[in-house]
C-alpha cells in the first residue's frame, strides 16, 4: 500500500473575516448593551432605595459604629457647622424630612462629602482654604441638598445593582482587556447619573444662598479653588465633561452665575465672615 | 486620558504585528509542508506489515500565545457568543507547526512513514497571557538496516 500526504487546501479550519470590522461591531454591542443595562439598573436601583424611608437609614447608620469625625472631638467647630446648617436647613426644600449631622474631620484632605444618614463630612482640608461663610455656606447647601434627595441612598442602591449585573458580565469575558473595557464603560454610564445630581445639589444650593444672603457673592469659590488645586488639566473639556463624576469647575462657575440671573438674586453682596475662633479653632 | 490612548495603541501594536507574525508563519509552515509531503503522517493505527520498520515515538510540540487584539476580541465574544474566530488561525498554526516539527524529528531518525499520529492541546498560563501547548506525537517507522 503507498502512503501520501498531499498539501491540504487552505482557509478551511481558519474562517475568512475581517478582524477589524468583528471588532467595532463587537464593541459598539458591547457599549449599547452595558449603557442600557447601567441605565435601567441605576434607574431602578436609585428608586427602590429611594422607598428606604429616612428614619430607617438613620437608625441603620446609629448603629454602625463608624466615626466621621476621624478621632476629632473639636466642639466648637462642629456646633458652629451644625448650626450653620441649621440656618441653611431653612431654605432649603426637604421633603422626607431629613435631619442632618455634621460632622468635622481633621485629616488634611481638600473635600467634603454626604453620605447615608444625613451625615455630612468636612475636612480640614478644605475648612482651611474657606476665606468666608458665604462659599462654606455655598459647600453645606450643596452637600444637604445631597441628602435632601436622597442622592447617597439612591446612589448607593444604583450602584450595587450595577456592580452586580457588571461582574456578572465581567465573570463571563474573563480577566483580560475585555473586562476592562466593560467596567470603563459601565462606569462611564454611572457617571452620567452623578453629575445629574451634581447639577441638581447646586441649583438648589444657589437657591438657598441667595435666599439667605441675599446674593450670591462667594458661591463659586469652592469651584475656583477646585480648579486652582487641580492645576493644569491634560484631558480636553468635552471629554472631562462626559466622563467625570463631577460637572467641569468652569461649567458650574456659569452655572451658578446663569441661576442667580435666572432667579433675578444680585450677584454681589457683603459678605458674612467666618466666627472670630475659627482660624484657631481648626 | 492616556489610558484610552494606551489602549489604543496596544491593539494596534496587537493587530499589525500579529497579522505580520500570521502571514510569515503561514508561508513557512506552507513551504516546509511541500517538503516534509514525501514523509506522509498517517492517522491510522495499523502500520504496513509488508517491510522490517524499527519503531519510534516522535513528537512536536508547539506553544503560541494571543495577541492583545486577538485577546480583547475573544474577550467580548464570550459575551455575546458564537465562534471565537480570532484565535482559529492561532489553533491552525500551532498543529501545523506541531506535525512539522514532529515530521522533522522523523525524518532526521531516517523514519519513512510515520503512524497512529494523535493531538494533545494543553492550556498554559491560564488568565492573562492565554497560550496554549499544541503537541503531536506518533509513531515513526524507520527501516531496518538488515532488512
Amino acid at each position: 500500500m503507498k502512503y501520501e500526504n498531499r498539501q491540504p487546501k487552505e482557509g478551511i479550519n481558519v474562517s475568512k473575516h475581517s478582524p477589524v470590522k468583528l471588532l467595532l461591531q463587537l464593541m459598539v454591542a458591547t457599549l449599547v448593551m452595558a449603557v442600557m443595562l447601567i441605565f435601567l439598573l441605576q434607574v431602578s436601583g436609585s428608586w427602590l432605595a429611594k422607598k428606604i424611608p429616612f428614619r430607617f437609614e438613620e437608625s441603620v447608620m446609629e448603629k454602625v459604629p463608624y466615626d466621621f469625625g476621624g478621632g476629632s472631638d473639636n466642639e466648637q467647630v462642629t456646633a458652629y457647622l451644625n448650626e450653620l446648617a441649621s440656618r441653611i436647613d431653612e431654605y432649603l426644600p426637604n421633603p422626607d424630612n431629613v435631619r442632618y449631622t455634621v460632622h468635622y474631620n481633621p485629616q488634611d484632605t481638600f473635600n467634603a462629602f454626604a453620605t447615608v444618614g444625613g451625615n455630612i463630612v468636612f475636612f480640614k482640608g478644605l475648612l482651611d482654604k474657606m476665606p468666608n461663610e458665604n462659599a462654606l455656606a455655598m459647600v453645606m447647601a450643596h452637600e444637604m441638598a445631597h441628602v435632601a434627595h436622597r442622592d447617597p441612598v439612591s446612589g448607593l442602591g444604583g450602584g450595587v445593582a450595577s456592580m452586580v449585573a457588571l461582574s456578572a458580565l465581567l465573570g463571563s469575558s474573563g480577566s483580560g482587556p475585555a473586562s476592562t473595557f466593560i467596567s470603563n464603560t459601565g462606569g462611564l454610564a454611572s457617571v452620567q447619573f452623578t453629575r445629574k445630581m451634581e447639577n441638581n445639589a447646586d441649583d438648589e444650593a444657589i437657591t438657598a444662598l441667595g435666599k439667605m444672603y441675599g446674593h450670591t457673592q462667594g458661591a463659586d469659590t469652592l469651584f475656583r479653588l477646585i480648579a486652582q488645586q487641580r492645576g493644569e488639566n491634560t484631558t480636553p473639556d468635552w471629554l472631562e465633561r462626559f466622563s467625570s463624576t463631577h460637572p467641569l469647575d468652569a461649567d458650574r462657575v456659569a452655572n451658578i452665575a446663569e441661576k442667580a440671573r435666572q432667579q433675578e438674586l444680585p450677584i454681589q453682596g457683603a459678605l458674612t465672615p467666618l466666627p472670630a475662633f475659627w482660624n484657631n479653632a481648626l | 486620558m492616556s489610558n484610552v490612548i494606551g489602549f489604543i495603541l496596544l491593539l494596534l501594536i496587537g493587530l499589525y504585528f500579529g497579522k505580520r507574525a500570521e502571514k510569515r508563519h503561514y508561508k513557512s509552515i506552507i513551504e516546509r509542508e511541500h517538503k516534509l509531503n514525501a514523509l506522509p503522517a498517517i492517522a491510522s493505527r495499523f502500520p504496513p506489515t509488508d517491510g522490517f520498520f524499527h519503531h519510534q515515538l516522535v513528537t512536536g510540540s508547539t506553544v503560541v500565545s494571543s495577541d492583545y487584539f486577538k485577546s480583547f476580541t475573544a474577550g467580548l465574544i464570550n459575551i455575546f457568543g458564537g465562534q471565537v474566530t480570532p484565535f482559529e488561525s492561532l489553533i491552525d498554526r500551532a498543529r501545523r507547526e506541531s506535525v512539522l516539527r514532529m515530521k522533522a524529528q522523523a525524518k532526521a531518525s531516517g523514519a519513512e512513514m510515520i503512524f497512529n499520529i494523535k493531538f494533545e492541546t494543553s492550556r498554559i498560563a491560564a488568565g492573562r497571557t492565554g497560550a496554549i501547548e499544541v503537541m503531536s506525537y506518533g509513531t515513526a517507522l524507520i527501516p531496518r538496516s538488515d532488512r
